[in-house]
């Protein structure tokens, strides 16, 4: 099945031995719901592809590339908790493979250590977490690094505060 | 049969699904001290039961992440490539209703119809053993190149169903089949593609991995109508090793016959001989 998620053995349709399918197309009335353009893919996906393609060694010592899987796994995480709005991170290459993922803004920092797949060391610092911040361990679910990225984004409440 | 006792007794079962395809899957981090010229050792380690080969296209890295509910991600090809590439190879069975897909971070069993398509599914039970089995003897190996264990990162399981129109002449009624697709008695669509998901959690309730629906028109090789129903379970395991990821695909296969039982109507089941 074209575009499937599956990893059917079927994809080569014209050399299959076995059954060959092929979408049929009928009338051209289709209806396509797009998904929203997040500005911070690009960017994102132009630095990950120089840092997957660094030279074994680019720090002056024995530092590699970062890895293929966690390059692939960073972005699906990105996606995950990142909405359009979000802003463009920094993403700085460890000298093991791994990957830091980085925004630094006046309202506070955000950190993700994306250390292998499903092996992730977020970190914050805001105001309401004082100077050493706070860490968390995370898998596959990045809910919460979404809702930091969303407070990163609030207008500040000072001003209105001061106005009254 | 051993393996059909061992079905769970809770699952639906069909004595002729419309199933054409299986697929079971580990993606697992690249192995220390693996490369490319060493694909003839792995192919040897299968090559009693899969004697063809073939190259293909590497699969590119997949995983299922999670964020605030409602946010539309859907699996982008991300374009780029690390440099060298790893083939992906299949290693046939004499038949070729049977295959391995491996590559450098990949290692998949499926199994299909073939021929006149009239061979007969293995079951999940034996499929899983056997799996079982071509999971270990690949650990094995890379244990032998470095001392390493197999880091799995993401398991797959996947039904690829065939569902024919009664009059395979006709238009495929899509309401005839899938619950959630009826057209009533209006004119039916020329044709059409579309998908859902659904979170697969744990017992602590955090999301393990997604089941995705995918169901479109399709013509198989004979020009007849049909409806291709893929139901795909993807996710992480926990432990990151084979136990967690056959437990993964235990639970994912218990996700899908559910599902595709709560999809299919009435109907549908008479055909296909429902007896659980």
């Amino acid at each position: 099945m074209i575009g499937s998620q599956a990893n059917s053995a079927y994809t080569r349709l014209a050399e299959s031995a076995a059954t060959s399918i092929v979408p049929f197309r009928g009338s051209p009335k289709r209806v396509t719901i797009c998904e929203p353009v997040r500005g911070w893919r690009d960017p994102v996906m132009e630095r990950m592809k120089q840092l997957v393609q660094l030279e074994r060694g680019w720090d002056g010592y024995r530092g590699a590339p970062v890895g293929f899987d966690i390059a692939h796994f960073a972005l699906r995480m990105l996606d995950a908790a990142c909405g359009v709005d979000a802003p463009t991170p920094q993403l700085v290459p460890g000298s093991d493979g791994d990957l830091q993922i980085e925004w630094h803004t006046e309202r506070g920092d955000i950190e993700l250590d994306v250390r292998a797949p499903n092996d992730v060391l977020a970190w914050r610092r805001t105001a309401s977490t004082g100077p050493d911040g706070e860490e968390v361990a995370l898998t596959n679910d990045f809910s919460l690094v979404a809702s930091w990225i969303a407070e990163l984004l609030e207008p500040s409440c000072a001003t209105g505060t001061a106005a009254a | 049969m051993q393996a059909l006792l061992n079905r769970p007794e809770h699952l639906p079962d069909f004595q002729s699904p419309p199933l054409n395809e299986v697929v079971l899957g580990v993606q697992f981090k690249p192995p220390q001290g693996y490369q490319q010229i060493m694909a003839g050792d792995v192919r040897s380690l299968y090559r009693e039961d899969f004697p063809g080969v073939q190259e293909l296209p590497p699969l590119l890295p997949a995983f299922e992440t999670f964020g605030p509910a409602g946010v539309l991600s859907t699996q982008i090809n991300f374009g780029f490539t690390s440099g060298a590439t790893h083939d992906r190879f299949w290693f046939l069975s004499p038949n070729g209703a049977e295959l391995i897909q491996f590559q450098q971070d990949r290692l998949l069993h499926n199994w299909r119809k073939i021929g006149d398509q009239t061979n007969e599914y293995p079951r999940f039970e034996r499929m899983i053993e056997r799996f079982e089995v071509e999971l270990h003897r690949l650990e094995e190996y890379f244990a032998s190149l470095s001392p390493q264990r197999l880091d799995v990162t993401q398991c797959e399981i996947s039904y690829v169903n065939h569902i024919l129109s009664r009059d395979p002449s006709a238009t495929v009624r899509s309401g005839d089949w899938l619950r959630f697709l009826d057209f009533g008695n209006e004119d039916q669509p020329d044709d059409f593609s579309l998908s859902f998901r659904q979170t697969i959690r744990g017992a602590d309730g955090k999301p393990r991995g997604r089941l995705i629906c995918e169901a479109a028109t399709a013509l198989n090789q004979k020009n007849q109508r049909m409806i291709v129903l893929t139901l795909t379970a993807r996710g992480a395991p926990y432990p990151p090793d084979i136990d967690g990821a056959l437990g993964f695909l235990k639970m994912g296969r218990e996700s899908i016959v559910r599902t595709f039982a709560i999809i299919t109507t009435d109907s549908a089941h008479r055909d296909w001989g429902r007896v659980q």
